[in-house]
């Protein structure tokens, strides 16, 4: 294995390389993780804030606008002492304090004096809660106009207020996106930049003339060395696929490990590092030296993964880029990657969409084999 | 032990090798000299199988030489033009991977390494990098990695090539050690003293065949000329040119600024008559060199042009 262990040997000086890309992909996960568990679907949802109300009334009026608040924050009782309210702001026990004065029905419903409240400065939240006490109190007002009693215009009031709102639940969104979806949308480009450097410096030093002609000469044959060197390839490649998955399966754990579509995942993965290596190694045929290496390397992974969705989400791209990204076999994979992000369970009309964008992968794969070997033989007989 | 019989290579219409025929022995060291372009790199290539080749017979331990003849190829070693190592690997690591190519047995293998290692005189470098040797160094480098499995049959092309003289002189005296061990060397050269100074046997290329071939000595007997002398600064008009042309054994007579090149026959005191001939004509001159043939005098008889055109 003296051509395979030497491949390797190659491999090790790049490892500082390849170590700076795991981390960043790492890093761009991590944060990428952390934003994503901030994003609710229900995001419109009321913030329950700690409200406190002293109540000097005691009627029914007061009763059902306290009521009322709790069926949106957290309401307790306090005495309308100031030194209490102060404490309870002081210590921020409550944000914001609702003082309803004796006689409250008069004072505020048919004087229409604004209730007496007390908030915590800059609190963006309590303007919110003014916002809510004007139209309960706008409410009682509206109902007492038009000839309910005081019991009657609370039942109302909290009626109407808590009639809740129907959201439509379309298949796409029925599922939160898991997190994991934005670590394998990443993927791509770890494997891309990774591999087309890598296997581009490998190749850049077995291309050299002199050395091939010295291991043609050899006693190993060429067929030996061939396979000895796309078993290194393989192997490394694997390798990156192993820690990309492991990666995976430390960062999001029982999400990812119990996720039904697991499988789907990891396939997809496997199917994009074939892709990704064969395109490595046609691109390292060409390469003529390390700065060329470099450039072509940054300028094709990037390149591919800006246009396949890779770094932005499929549903805001142009839909032109995505008609020019269908000949790309990123987007195939992204394609895969985006439907298993929606569905819990795949069957039916989805499983084929998947496998079907599975075999263009797979197509691509075979179309760069057949590239390479097309290339190598004119190369050879050149 | 190699039999290389009417070998033809064609570049298109270009002829590489024109009906090249060679025999060599078992502990020669044969020298293959001849101009840039004469064939040389081409022959050794077909010779490896690194080349296909149009018409002709190449065997090699009395076997044919093929691509696929890894028996023959497991006793070749090979040091090429220009310094064949990876960049990445230590001095170390390129020995022992080049080694590995023809031995698979790790114990075995290091100690041919440690010798090749020993033999070139690289023992202070074996961690350090390709880059960070001289270029005296990477040659010796380039021919441990030829010769560290100890082959039957060394083949060398231009291992000198730009090399400084000290380097050089050590290069040589290390081939000449190689084949004191057993090996055969092949080598060429387009620098016709390191032939002379090496080889026991000699064949001189030109146009993709052989020329003339034997020994150094054998290939100046080949040739009429056996002394050249040379006199600087030195006035001669036309009469003196016709009487010195007439003076006994000389064959050949050039005469540019002041420059007199006399090629003279074999005989002996041609030297004489004509330092007697300039007193007795009251022709002063500079300095005076009387030279015995070169091969660059074989390959000028035979082919009317300098080795080194």
């Amino acid at each position: 294995m003296t051509v395979f262990k030497c491949y390797m040997k190659i491999l090790k000086k790049n490892i500082g390389l390849i170590s700076i890309y795991l981390i960043i992909f790492f890093s761009t996960a991590m944060i990428l993780q952390a934003s994503a568990k901030k994003e609710h679907l229900e995001d419109f949802e009321k913030t329950r804030i700690n409200l406190a109300i002293a109540d000097q009334d005691d009627s029914t009026l007061s009763h059902a606008l306290t009521k009322y608040l709790k069926t949106i924050h957290n309401v307790y009782r306090i005495s309308a002492e100031p030194t209490v309210m102060q404490e309870e702001l002081f210590y921020r026990n409550a944000e914001y304090i609702v003082q309803i004065p004796k006689d409250f029905y008069k004072t505020c419903i048919v004087d229409e004096n604004p209730l007496s409240v007390t908030k915590v400065p800059g609190s963006y939240s309590s303007f919110y809660v003014d916002q809510q006490i004007n139209a309960w109190l706008n409410s009682i007002r509206t109902y007492t106009a038009a000839g309910f009693s005081q019991k009657e215009a609370a039942a109302a009031a909290l009626e109407q207020s808590v009639s809740e709102v129907t959201m439509y639940h379309d298949e796409e969104t029925a599922v939160e996106t898991p997190g994991y979806t934005y670590y394998f949308r990443y993927i791509p480009f770890l494997f891309l930049a990774v591999l087309c450097y890598s296997m581009g410096y490998i190749l850049l030093a077995f291309r050299k003339e002199d050395i091939q002609k010295r291991m043609l000469a050899s006693a190993i044959s060429t067929r030996r060395q061939n396979l000895e060197g796309l078993l290194a390839m393989f192997t490394i490649s694997l390798l990156l696929w192993l820690i990309a998955v492991v990666g995976a399966g430390v960062m999001y754990g029982k999400e990812l490990l119990t996720s039904k579509v697991l499988g789907y995942y990891l396939l997809n993965t496997f199917l994009m590092l074939t892709i990704a290596l064969s395109l490595a190694y046609l691109i390292g045929l060409f390469m003529k030296n390390i700065n060329m290496l470099n450039g072509i390397s940054n300028i094709i992974s990037l390149g591919i993964c800006f246009l396949s969705g890779v770094f932005v989400p499929m549903n805001i791209m142009d839909k032109k880029v995505l008609m020019v990204a269908q000949f790309l076999p990123v987007y195939w994979y992204e394609n895969v990657n985006e439907t298993l992000s929606r569905y819990h369970v795949v069957s039916g009309k989805v499983a084929v969409d998947i496998w079907k964008s599975m075999g263009i992968e797979v197509m691509f794969t075979f179309a760069l084999l057949a590239l390479i070997l097309a290339v190598s033989k004119y190369k050879r007989q050149g | 032990m190699i039999h290389i019989e009417n070998l033809v290579k064609r570049y298109g219409d270009l002829v590489a090798l024109n009906h090249l025929n060679l025999d060599i022995h078992e502990g020669e060291i044969f020298g293959l000299l001849g101009p840039n372009g004469s064939g040389k790199t081409t022959a050794i290539n077909c010779l490896l199988s690194l080349l296909k080749y149009d018409k002709g017979t190449i065997e090699i331990f009395g076997q044919p030489m093929t691509p696929d003849n890894y028996q023959a190829k497991q006793q070749i070693g090979i040091v090429l033009q220009n310094v064949a190592v990876f960049d990445e690997l230590t001095v170390y690591e390129n020995i022992d991977y080049f080694c590995g190519l023809y031995v698979s047995d790790k114990k075995k293998r290091k100690k041919l390494v440690d010798d090749a290692i020993r033999f070139v005189g690289l023992e202070d470098y074996c961690k350090m990098y390709p880059k960070k040797l001289s270029g005296g160094l990477l040659r010796r480098l380039n021919i441990a990695c030829g010769i560290a499995h100890k082959p039957r049959l060394i083949i060398m092309d231009e291992p000198t090539v730009a090399v400084d003289p000290q380097s050089r002189n050590k290069i040589l005296e290390g081939i000449q050690k190689l084949n004191v061990q057993g090996s055969t060397i092949i080598y060429t050269s387009h620098y016709m003293e390191e032939i002379e100074q090496i080889c026991t046997r000699i064949a001189i290329m030109d146009h993709g065949r052989v020329i003339a071939s034997g020994t150094s000595e054998e290939l100046k007997k080949m040739i009429k000329t056996g002394e050249t002398i040379t006199v600087e600064a030195i006035f001669l008009e036309e009469k003196h040119l016709q009487d010195i042309r007439s003076l006994p054994h000389v064959f050949d007579l050039h005469y540019e600024n002041q420059i007199l090149i006399l090629r003279c026959t074999g005989a002996q005191h041609n030297l004489i008559r004509l330092l007697n001939y300039l007193q007795s004509q009251d022709i002063t001159f500079g300095r005076v060199f009387s030279e015995l043939p070169t091969l660059n005098d074989v390959f000028l008889e035979i082919t009317g042009k300098q080795l080194r055109d």
